[in-house]
């Protein structure tokens, strides 16, 4: 193994490391543009030069790989007057209209010119006026004044997606990024140009000019939308509404960006997964119980749903649908309850739509798809049950599960769809980002899904209306009080959970033991 | 005495581009006796003995550059030897010469480098506007095809080469020998990093060699007389052979002169170009080896036009594009005309490039137009120094290099330019000459 000297540090690193990822691997950030762990090298922006001895010039850390004996230095003299350079050629041609950006407070100009600049710039002359919010897709504007020509974007399509819808045009200080004559930015992962572009140059459309980014509440989550279960960070609005003077907290979604697991999703994530939350604040909620057609008490339809559960779990005509989407907390909850009732078949509902693709996009759109089935197993369509219990979660009609006229169904789900116009009894719970849990993803890989915001209306984890139900039916029901004890039991009674715990799962999540092997 | 023509023998000759007057004046005899009697290697080696160095500009030694290429050839991956008839340094128009009046000689040096280093297919990559040259070489292509010193089965041997032209679109940039091969690949023509160098991973990823067309048109007579001969031309051990001087500016005769390596530049401008244009006007300024390197003031041209004397004055050899300067010359006009140069011809890739280049030319324009201010000297140099060295190709390089030479060694007519809003008091460009 090469042994370097990194501003007077001796490590010993892997071959072939860069000089870059050998800073990083101690925790020492390079700054750096074009740069980007999931993308070929450019070396184009020069950001990242640093101080080799021997060598008669800078090099890039970003390329150059470090060698037995090399001395390297980052943060000299030589070094940082070159990136004060970098930083004022960066910036001549730039328009600083921060204020107006949505990328300023995450950008990598205000950082690094910050970081690195000098504070004032010597450039008296006229900026370019280059196009402004030019719409190249269907969710991605560019600025081309702002961009500073990192090229990872054209990477990106290049090396990801392999659609080759941008490229530069022109040449020296009018070179500018672009799309192909007759193409438009519209591949199923075009968002991911949005998180890749450093600067404010690529806007999401559905984010633009909603927020400033230092009002988002950000948590870790799992994606909901299929069953890849791609790693993200959930921003959720924390700004008071100006328009109102109630001083409500906005407290939704704004905004899904992938986060970083080489196991499931490596950087990326499909643009239609990263819209979810569109689609679901799109959807009517159902925010208060119902019980036959009428608004009621959360009381009055946990005890309806009990006395209509437990007598048909006594007559054996009782039958469950699960959605695929629900966290493996929620069904196991429901599973004890459906036992402790009388039992039936649990059905998992299938989701599928379009084809895998061979990036991320899974047919399979139940997101614990793997987890619930493990549960409640491979039940069929309870077509023979006469009251019908559905934990829905699905956002299509074409989705929703057919249940034969005339069934009783006690409906316990975030939306108003489907199954929950025709219930007996319905009862609000929270939505994916609104409850904590476990997914199980294709791969067989446990991952943890954590609330990002406060549910709606009188909406409540799925997993706690089971044990309300439980309670009301006259039944023992278990002392679960947060979904972590929810999942201590899961793990000890469904053995393709054991040994998972929420510490466990950490932020990247474990392979699930009903994966050993497999 | 006149120094023999070596390069240039065919030049003028009637009936130059024929491969029959090529063949009538000993053509094809050298790679004749290459692939007759030579190994690659043995042709390498005395490339090597002969101390070629390449004539674009780098003036790296040949046949150590051809040395650099695997012995054998993998199946898979081809041999590419790539000639960079690019020709689009300001001041040169050497290679054009060649090309369009003895185009057999350019092929023959070429078909000897790919010889050397086993290559299967040759690409002579040209400037696009040189259509004239195109043509002479295209044509001369099927006359040496059909008479097997190209093609299959080369003089009757094993050894097969193809010969491919293939003209470029118009950008300075494509002379950069990376760059070159993106846009050979059909891509932008954008440098590449190094390493792998072109040798190891060239043109679609294979091992390459790329040299100047009048490198190649050399070796012919290397291969013929032999590297003691070639030794003997010039000033040896290392700035050896014939060489083409492009001359241009401000005298009487401008051309390209061929004379040895080593061709003191007052007899340049003084003898072979007949003096200063016009008698009055005395010498200021001459840029000698293309608008790259750094400027020589008139008390600094009592030089040798080879790399190592150039060097020692803190400029370069670079293509031999000899500009003359006079004293109704301005400074500041000429330097704002070669900073657009490179401002037009950056190709965008790398930030100090892309946008130094543009900041200097606005700033030079400025200054030039009256609008100069005082802090506009120093910030040229800061600009440049910045861009120095920063850059992946070396285009960064060439317009920082006369930029700092220009301020540093003119700066008296850069200050009254900002001072009095207009040339230097006495420059002729003052009376509207310029």
């Amino acid at each position: 193994m090469p042994k370097v000297t990194i501003d007077g540090h001796e490590m010993e690193v892997a071959p072939g490391t860069t000089i870059l990822q050998a800073c990083l691997s101690r925790g020492h950030e390079i700054p750096h543009y074009c740069y980007h762990d999931g993308l070929s090298i450019a070396g184009n922006c020069r950001m990242c030069l640093v101080d080799v001895e021997k060598q008669p010039k800078l090099v890039i850390g970003c390329y150059t790989p470090v060698a037995d004996g090399m001395v390297v230095h980052t943060e000299n003299e030589k070094v940082k007057k070159a990136r004060a350079a970098m930083m004022e050629f960066f910036l001549i041609n730039h328009p600083l209209d921060c204020p107006i950006c949505d990328q300023a407070g995450e950008c990598r100009l205000q950082e690094y010119a910050v970081e690195h600049g000098t504070g004032v710039s010597r450039y008296t002359e006229p900026k370019l006026a280059l196009a402004k919010a030019v719409d190249i897709g269907a969710h991605v504007t560019l600025d081309q004044e702002r961009c500073i020509q990192c090229s990872r974007c054209i990477r990106f399509c290049d090396e990801i997606t392999k659609t080759g819808e941008l490229g530069f045009f022109q040449r020296g200080e009018r070179s500018q990024i672009g799309i192909f004559p007759g193409k438009r930015l519209d591949n199923p992962y075009s968002g991911n140009v949005v998180d890749l572009c450093p600067v404010g140059a690529l806007t999401l459309k559905e984010f633009r000019f909603q927020t400033r980014v230092w009002y988002l509440r950000n948590t870790s989550t799992i994606c909901a939308g299929c069953a890849r279960g791609c790693n993200v960070v959930v921003g959720v609005g924390q700004q008071q509404t100006m328009m109102t003077t109630s001083g409500q907290i906005d407290d939704r979604i704004k905004r899904i960006v992938p986060r970083v697991n080489t196991e499931v999703n490596d950087w990326w994530i499909c643009d239609e997964g990263r819209l979810t939350y569109l689609r679901e604040q799109g959807s009517r909620r159902l925010v208060t119980s119902v019980v036959s057609g009428s608004a009621a008490t959360y009381d009055a339809a946990v005890a309806k749903a009990a006395e209509l559960l437990a007598a048909a779990g006594k007559a054996g005509t009782l039958g469950a649908i699960v959605s695929p989407r629900l966290v493996s907390e929620d069904v196991f909850a429901w599973k004890t309850a459906l036992d402790a009732l009388g039992g039936g078949p649990i059905h998992v509902h299938e989701l599928t739509r379009g084809e895998d693709d061979d990036l991320l996009i899974r047919a399979d759109k139940g997101a614990n798809s793997t987890g619930a089935a493990w549960i409640a197993g491979k039940g069929k369509a309870p077509v023979a049950a006469k009251t019908l219990l559905v934990l829905g979660d699905t956002l299509d009609a074409a989705d929703n599960p057919g249940v034969p006229a005339g069934t009783e169904i006690v409906y316990v789900g975030p939306f108003v769809m489907g199954a929950s116009r025709e219930a007996a009894v319905a009862i609000p719970s929270a939505s994916w980002s609104e409850a904590g849990g476990t997914f199980v993803n294709f791969q067989g890989r446990a991952q943890r899904v954590r609330r990002c915001h406060l549910p709606v209306g009188e909406a409540r984890p799925s997993w706690r209306i089971a044990l309300d139900v439980l309670a009301a039916a006259g039944a023992v029901a278990p002392a679960w009080s947060s979904e972590d004890d929810v999942l201590a039991a899961l793990a000890a009674k469904v053995p393709e959970f054991s040994g998972i715990t929420t510490e466990s799962l950490g932020l990247l999540g474990v392979p699930a033991r009903g994966t050993v092997g497999a | 005495m006149p120094a023999e023509r070596i390069l240039t023998r065919n030049v003028g000759r009637p009936d130059s581009t024929a491969l029959a007057s090529y063949e009538a004046n000993g053509g094809y005899q050298a790679l004749r006796k290459a692939v007759g009697s030579m190994t690659p290697d043995g042709l390498t080696e005395e490339v090597k003995k002969s101390g070629l160095r390449g004539r674009g500009g780098a003036g790296f030694p040949t046949g150590l550059k051809w040395s650099f290429m695997p012995k054998e050839v993998d199946p898979k991956r081809p041999h590419y030897f790539l000639i960079n008839a690019d020709e689009s340094e300001p001041g040169t128009f050497k290679d054009r010469l060649l090309m369009e009046k003895d185009p057999h000689l350019v092929l023959e040096g070429t078909l000897l480098g790919a010889y050397a280093i086993r290559a299967s297919v040759a690409y002579i990559y040209i400037r696009g506007e040189f259509v004239h040259a195109t043509q002479v070489l295209e044509r001369a292509i099927e006359e040496a095809v059909a008479k097997r010193y190209a093609g299959k089965n080369i003089l009757g041997g094993a050894w097969s080469c193809e010969l491919v032209v293939h003209r470029g679109a118009g950008a300075y940039i494509c002379g950069e020998e990376t760059a070159l091969m993106s846009s050979l690949e059909g891509d932008r023509g954008y440098p590449r990093l190094k390493p792998p160098f072109p040798a190891a991973s060239g043109v679609w990823k294979c091992p390459t060699t790329i040299n100047n067309v009048e490198t190649v048109a050399n070796v012919p007579f290397i291969v013929e007389r032999g590297a003691d001969w070639f030794q003997s031309v010039g000033k040896a051990p290392k700035n050896t052979g014939p060489k083409l001087y492009c001359l241009s500016g401000h005298v009487r005769r401008p051309g390209v002169y061929e004379a040895p390596l080593g061709l003191p530049m007052k007899e340049l401008i003084h003898e072979l170009g007949g003096g200063m244009l016009h008698a009055d006007r005395p010498l200021k300024a001459v840029i000698p080896g293309g608008s790259s390197v750094p400027v020589l003031r008139a008390d600094e041209c009592d030089v040798d036009l080879d790399f190592d004397s150039l060097m020692a004055k803190g400029t370069m050899l670079g293509s031999a594009g000899i500009m003359v300067m006079d004293a109704s010359t301005c400074m500041v006009a000429a330097m704002a005309r070669i900073a657009h140069f490179y401002y037009h011809e950056s190709c965008g890739q790398c930030t100090p490039c892309r946008e130094g280049c543009g900041w200097l030319e606005r700033i030079l324009n400025r200054i030039e137009g009256g609008k100069g201010l005082q802090q506009d000297l120093d910030l040229l140099l800061s600009i440049s120094d910045n861009i120095m060295g920063n850059t992946i190709c070396a285009l960064g390089d060439a317009a920082a290099m006369p930029t700092i030479s220009f301020v540093k060694k003119f700066r008296d007519e850069f200050q009254h330019h900002v001072d009095h809003k207009s040339c230097l008091t006495g420059t002729l460009a003052l009376q509207g000459v310029r």
